[in-house]
Parts: C-alpha cells; structure tokens; sequence
C-alpha cells in the first residue's frame, strides 16, 4: 500500500526508522501507524493544515438547509455537482468544461497521476512534497523522479526544469507542503513556458492547495495558463482556506481537453464520489463574499507572524511561511518532539524525510491555540536534544 | 440540535418542490447523467413540470432518509467540518472498526468506498483486462458493465432466466472458460429485484472457484437488508472463508444515505487488497463517517425500515396486479413490473402527474418499469397515477395486454 515508508523507499531517500502518522493517514495498511485515534476534545491539532475556524456559518447553514423541503438530502442521490461547476466556472471566469470535480483535490491527484504517467512517463516532484502522487505512480509501477529543494528549501526551479524533461507529470505544488515556500507568479509562469518549450509532451499539476494563505506581493493564480495550454492543470480545494476538509471537494481547472481526459478516466461518473452536504456547501462556500477568505488570510497571517517570531527569536529558523503551516528546524527528531507535544495535548505533523531528524511541520491553529501550543513546545525545545541534527 | 423524527419526516415530505428531478435516471443511472450534463456543462433537465410534487420512484432510495441517531450524528458534526477525516470524532478508521466489529473481522478485510460505486469502479480496474472479461447479468446494474464498455474491455451479459432471476447455470459457465477476471453477481439484481438462495450462491461460487480460481467473485448485497426471503443469507461469511470472493455493501439503500457516498468491500486481506490500493484516501466526509457509525448502531432502525418497505412493497405490487401488470418477486425497494407497453411512455405519462420512475432496463424496455418503493403515503398517490397512465391503450404493444 500507499504508505509514507514505501513512498520514502522510492525515492530512494532511504528508510525512515518509523512513518509517522497522518498523511497517507487513513491507510488500510498503516500499521506502523498506531495512532489514528480520533482527535480527543480539547486536543489542539496543528498536524493537518486545516482551518481550524472550519467553513464558518453561511456554508454551515447551507448544509443545514440540504435537509431542508427545498435542498438536497442526505437520503436522496443528489444532482448537484453540475450546479456546483457552474458556480466554480462562473466565479474563477471560466466555462464548466474547464472544470472537473473531485472528492477533495486527493481525487484529482489520483486522476492527474493515473492519467499523464506511464512506465516510460515518469512523475516528477520534490523532496518532501505532498505525497500523494507520487504514492499513486509508485502503485501503479511508474517512475517517480524526486528533485531536492534549494537551501531555503524552496522548489528549485532549474533542477526541476532539467528533471522535468520527458517526463509524464510534474507536480508542482506551490506553495509547497510542508515547506510552506512559495515560489513567484513570475518566476512560475517562466518555468511553465520554458517546460512547454524543453518538454512539450510533459503535464504540469499546479497544485494550488495553500493559494488563499498566500501573502508574496507576487502572487497570481495559474489559471490563466492552464487554460491556455493544454499540458497546465491546476488544482485547488476547499479542505485549506475555505474550512471544509471534512466535506470532501476539491476541482481541477484547464484546456477542455485536458479537463475531458480526467473525467474520462473517472470513467464518466466520477460525480458519484462526490457527497450532497460538500456540494451544497461548495456552492456556498465559492459564492460567498470575498470578504471570508480576506479576513481568514489576515487570521492566519496574524497567527503565522506571531508564531513564526517566536521561534527565529529562541534561535529555531522557519522556512519563509505562505500557508498555514510552518516548517521549522527544532534542532532534533521530529519523532520525539511530536510524541512530547502528543502527551500534553498538541498535535504535530508526522516525518518528512529527509528532514525528519531536525525540521518540524506544524500548522497554525487559532491564536489562542497557538498560545497554549507554545506554552507546551517552550520546555520541551528548551531541552537539549538528544540526537540533535 | 437534534432533528426529531416527527421534524424530519415534515422536512423531507413528498410534498416538496423541485424544480430540477432525478427521474428518468435511477439512482446510479442518475450520476453518470449528471457527469454527462457536468461535462457538457449543463444542468440536468426538468422531468417532472415546475411546481409539481415529485414523488420520486427511480432511484431505489430510502424515502425516509437517513434515522433519526444518523441526522443526530451529522448535524452533530458541524464543529467538525473543517477537520479532515482522519481527525474527527469518531474518525474514518472507526467507521472501518464498527464495521469489521460487526462482522468480528479486521480492519484489513474492509474497504471503505465513496459509495460501493468506487468499490465496483476499483473491481474492474484491478481485474478487467483486454484480455480478462467481466461477466454479469442482463439486466442488472450497470456500472461494471458501463465501465467495460467505455474502455472496450470484455464483457459477456448473460440474461436473467424466464422469472427474472439471474441466470446461475449460464453466469457459472461463461465465468468458467478461464478468461473472465471479475464476475458481478447482483443479489439482490437490481432492476429485477430477485433474489437467490444461499445454497445457489455458495454451490455458485464452488463451481466458479474450480473451474476458474483466478476469477474474482464480486457479490454486490446492496439491497440485502431489505430481503425477506428466508432462504437468503448474506454472502460475507463465505466471502471471509473464501479467496477471490467479496462482497460489496453500501449505506445509499436501507440505511437511507444515498447522498452520503459510503460503501464498502468485505472479504479477505489479500482479496480486497488491491481494491484498498486503488480507492481514494478520505473518501468518505467526517458527516458520512458519523451518521454511518451511529446507524449501525441502531439495528432496530433497519428492522423496522425492512418491515416497512415490505408492507408498501405487497401493497403496491398486489396494486399493480389488480391492474394487470405483474411484477417479477421482490426483494428490492423497487419492483420490475411487466406494464405490457414501453417504460419510456409510461414514465413520461407518470412524470407528467409528479411521480419518477425507474429508466429503460434492456432487453426490457418495450415491457417493463423498475418502480421504487416509497412511503405507503406516496405509494397510494403513486398507484393512482400508474392506474391512469396503464389505462390508456399501449402505443407499441396495444392489444397484448388490456388496461386491466
């Protein structure tokens, strides 16, 4: 199976003594993972990137009206998806055959992967990026070629171009989790257009997950692209910014053609994945006023700065954040501070190698939770560690 | 903030106003429509007239929805929608817990899908091949098949027998000739609501197992808790005993959430494996994920769905046999009824008074309607309709049969 240990063998950065939990997380075959619990209440979870305000209440009440005599039901099969494709394409300027639906963005990176990779058509990604691509070309027996970060641990756009080459699909994930970096709107739309010149067969999934978080002045989606060129895919979700990962939506937009051959793998049904209460909400959630994504990046840039500052001032360097999550050098093992932070009520993010013995992801919660996580990370990183980096 | 069932029950009257329907499309049927209408980026059309009622009989759903404990769990959950799966209370894993405590197996011998449609969807890309065939029944759902044909892969559709049962001697034939890679058995088939016995499936699945053990047996129970047939059995322990075999559930039929998206494979590790290996990671919402944990729990709810639907399942067949038409037997929450004239004329006819019906089943389609059993409310006004609508001579088969 798809576990973070076999994605970590493919790549060959060697073995990670123990996978930590939560990523590929609700894996049949974890059993490495012992600790799939539910969240406790009162535990403050910092290990998922979520929007730990959730969807907030017009998309809460939009659910509440799906059992209501006008909505859809949870009892009845729902006939939604094409009404939410509409509202998709209507608010991003696009039409509904730029757009194709998935049960979370986890969906579409299933189907991008399946698709534009082949034995001789390799996936290229960075190390560490999200893993789930690379999980899926590894199943399936395809090659997976990983390419590592710059210093600042930052997508390295030369190397990634040189490995890009022939390739089926590269995913590009910007900003880049768990990194947190994020790499211009200028300097990507060169290696977009550089790509399609050195590489023209080869797909390019941007991965735009975090987009919302961001704050980079030169910041720009790629929508604009993919709908131009038929090897661009962008793929965005509803599970960061917009507080829904416990619905299950996510989209992909590009060229109508591009768009045809994923739902075509879906065999023609992929809406069948999609649940009645993520549609309603999906509606709800894209057509509200702008005015709830502005105010939860500004939440978050809040919290980010508070957090990120108390770290660099205790001597611990965060990558340069454009998410809502952090990666930190803590100056020793992932594992024994997560398990730390575990026992007194925070959760952190699992490894990701190769960075699992010194940097740390940790996403930000609220700032009240922030407060208390901080309260339980200062004795435990004021300790000298005990297999320091 | 509990829904009572009183409140419920008046939030999801058949009296509600839908401009758009799902008729003409049952419930499965009805997805592939939609992706259709997604992809040509169109909204589904309108059946039945604006400003009618739908009394919708076309997607063999639970017309009650989910039970109460399950609309306690979902709205319970609103705090948690902004968590993924993994990281609500209880989290997917428990799901896949409740369901393995239940049949005292383990995690490993459950797959959980977006609807078993992920499950059927997995089957056929991890066991149909250019060169492996599907084998399944005429009719019968018709996803597998749909998915063989869309990639041009093999597929042989051995009709039902003269009762509308599947056809077991032909299935085990055409699944022993060494090239067939998954065998769908539907059990209940749906569209024609028939059932077998336990000893037919178990001496089924032995012969298929030696003429072919490479084949893979796929017995999809979605409607198995609405059987009342007691010489059926559920498939699951012989699955859990024998290698290639598994069976498909879900929670869209008797546990009333067919919007939720859940179901599930059981059978043993190393045959549901692959079907793990291909499913979507957190498929299943933190909404799905409560709601079917607490419906599980809350046996007495399917017993008492079960008896309901038999009652207005009796009522509405021995209704539709004063009029003539006969129904093949049904262990469904839908019946196949021989209305003597096209399904496409009399599901226009019914739509036009407010009531969907099931869509075109060939070979069957000049003969034959699958109709959903809804509430003995619905089913009264309903059988008014089908009355009026079986009275008018039959454009293509007049004559054969009277209005009667």
């Amino acid at each position: 199976m798809l576990t973070r240990r076999s994605f970590v063998q493919t790549v060959g950065i060697g073995a990670a003594a123990y996978i930590g939990a939560r990523g590929r997380e609700n894996s049949l075959w974890s059993v490495l993972e012992p600790t799939l619990e539910a969240i406790e209440p009162g535990i403050i979870c910092l290990s998922s990137n979520e929007n730990p305000g959730g969807p907030g209440k017009a998309v809460l009440n939009s659910i509440q009206t799906a059992f209501g005599p006008t909505g859809a039901r949870p009892g009845r099969y729902d006939n939604s998806a094409g009404t939410l494709t509409e509202a998709i394409a209507k608010q991003l300027g696009v039409k509904t055959e730029n757009v194709v639906l998935g049960c979370g963005s986890t969906q579409i990176l299933r189907t991008a992967t399946h698709v534009f990779t082949a034995k001789d058509k390799a996936l290229v990604g960075t190390i560490p990026t999200y893993e789930e691509c690379a999980g899926y070309a590894e199943m399936m027996g395809h090659p997976v070629r990983p390419v590592a970060l710059d210093k600042n641990f930052k997508i390295d756009l030369d190397t990634f171009a040189a490995a890009a080459k022939a390739a089926g699909l590269v995913f590009y994930c910007n900003p880049n989790n768990p990194t947190a970096t994020y790499v211009g709107a200028r300097a990507t739309r060169d290696f977009l257009a550089k790509l399609a010149k050195d590489s023209p067969d080869t797909y390019v999934l941007v991965d735009e997950a975090y987009y919302d978080y961001v704050t980079d002045p030169d910041h720009d989606t790629h929508i604009p692209i993919a709908l131009e060129n038929k090897h661009v895919i962008v793929a965005r979700t509803f599970s960061k910014a917009y507080g829904m990962a416990g619905l299950r939506m996510g989209y992909a937009v590009g060229h109508a053609e591009t768009i045809k051959k994923m739902r075509d793998w879906d065999a023609g049904s992929g809406t069948s994945s999609l649940n009645v209460l993520a549609m309603q909400a999906g509606i709800a959630a894209i057509s509200q006023d702008a005015s709830f994504i502005t105010a939860e990046r500004a939440r978050n840039r809040e919290v980010r700065d508070f957090t990120m500052k108390w770290f660099n001032d205790r001597g611990m360097k965060p990558t340069d954040s454009q998410a809502n999550f952090m990666f930190v050098n803590i100056g020793r093992p992932v594992k024994e501070f997560r398990d730390a932070c575990r026992a007194k009520g925070v959760l952190v993010a699992r490894d990701f190698p190769p960075f699992e013995k010194s940097h740390c992801r940790i996403s930000f919660g609220t700032m009240d939770e922030m407060k208390k996580a901080i309260a339980v990370f200062e004795p435990l990183l004021a300790k000298k560690a005990t297999a320091a980096a | 903030m509990p829904v009572s069932r009183r409140g419920f029950l008046r939030l999801i009257g058949a009296d509600e106003e839908s401009a758009y329907s799902g008729a003409f499309l049952s419930a499965r049927g009805l997805e592939a429509h939609l992706a259709e209408a997604q992809a040509q980026g169109q909204a589904p059309r309108p059946v039945v007239p604006p400003g009618v009622g739908e009394i919708r009989l076309s997607s063999n759903e639970n017309p009650l929805g989910p039970g109460k404990v399950a609309m306690d769990a979902i709205l319970g959950k609103f705090p948690e929608a902004g968590r993924y799966p993994f990281n609500s209370s209880p989290a997917d894993s428990a799901l896949i817990a409740t369901i393995a405590e239940q049949f005292k197996v383990k995690p490993e011998n459950i797959v959980l899908g977006a609807g078993s449609q992920e499950i059927l969807k997995s089957a056929m890309r991890a066991w149909v091949s250019k060169t492996k065939s599907l084998v399944t029944a005429l009719p019968t759902f018709e996803n597998p098949t749909g998915f063989a044909k869309r990639y041009e892969l093999p597929v042989v559709e051995v009709k039902v027998d003269s009762e509308m049962r599947l056809d077991v001697e032909g299935m085990i034939a055409a699944a022993s000739k060494g090239d067939c890679g998954l065998l769908f058995f539907n059990n209940p088939n749906n569209p024609t609501a028939t059932v077998h016995g336990a000893k037919t499936v178990t001496a089924m699945v032995e012969r298929v197992r030696k003429a072919s053990p490479d084949t893979v047996i796929l017995i999809d129970e979605a409607y198995h808790e609405y059987v009342t047939d007691p010489s059926y059995e559920s498939a699951i322990p012989l699955a859990l005993s024998t290698p290639n075999v598994f069976v498909a559930r879900t929670f869209s039929k008797a546990y009333g959430m067919a919007g939720m998206r859940i179901g599930y494979a059981i059978g043993m590790a190393d045959t549901v494996k692959p079907l793990a290996k291909l499913k979507m990671p957190y498929n299943v919402s933190v909404f799905g994920v409560a709601a079917a944990i607490a419906s599980l729990k809350d046996t007495q709810h399917i017993a008492d769905e079960r008896k309901r639907n038999t009652e207005v399942r009796e009522f509405t067949v021995k209704a539709l046999q004063d009029m003539g038409a006969k129904s093949a037997v049904s262990q469904g929450n839908f019946i196949f009824t021989n209305i003597g004239r096209p399904a496409k004329d009399f599901r226009d006819a019914c739509a036009k008074q407010g009531v969907s019906v099931g869509r075109d089943f060939p070979p069957f389609e000049k003969t034959h309607c699958r109709i959903s059993i809804g509430t003995m409310d619905e089913m009264k006004k309903a059988v008014e309709v089908f009355r009026a609508a079986l009275k008018s001579p039959s454009t293509a088969t007049a004559g054969e049969k009277g209005g009667r």
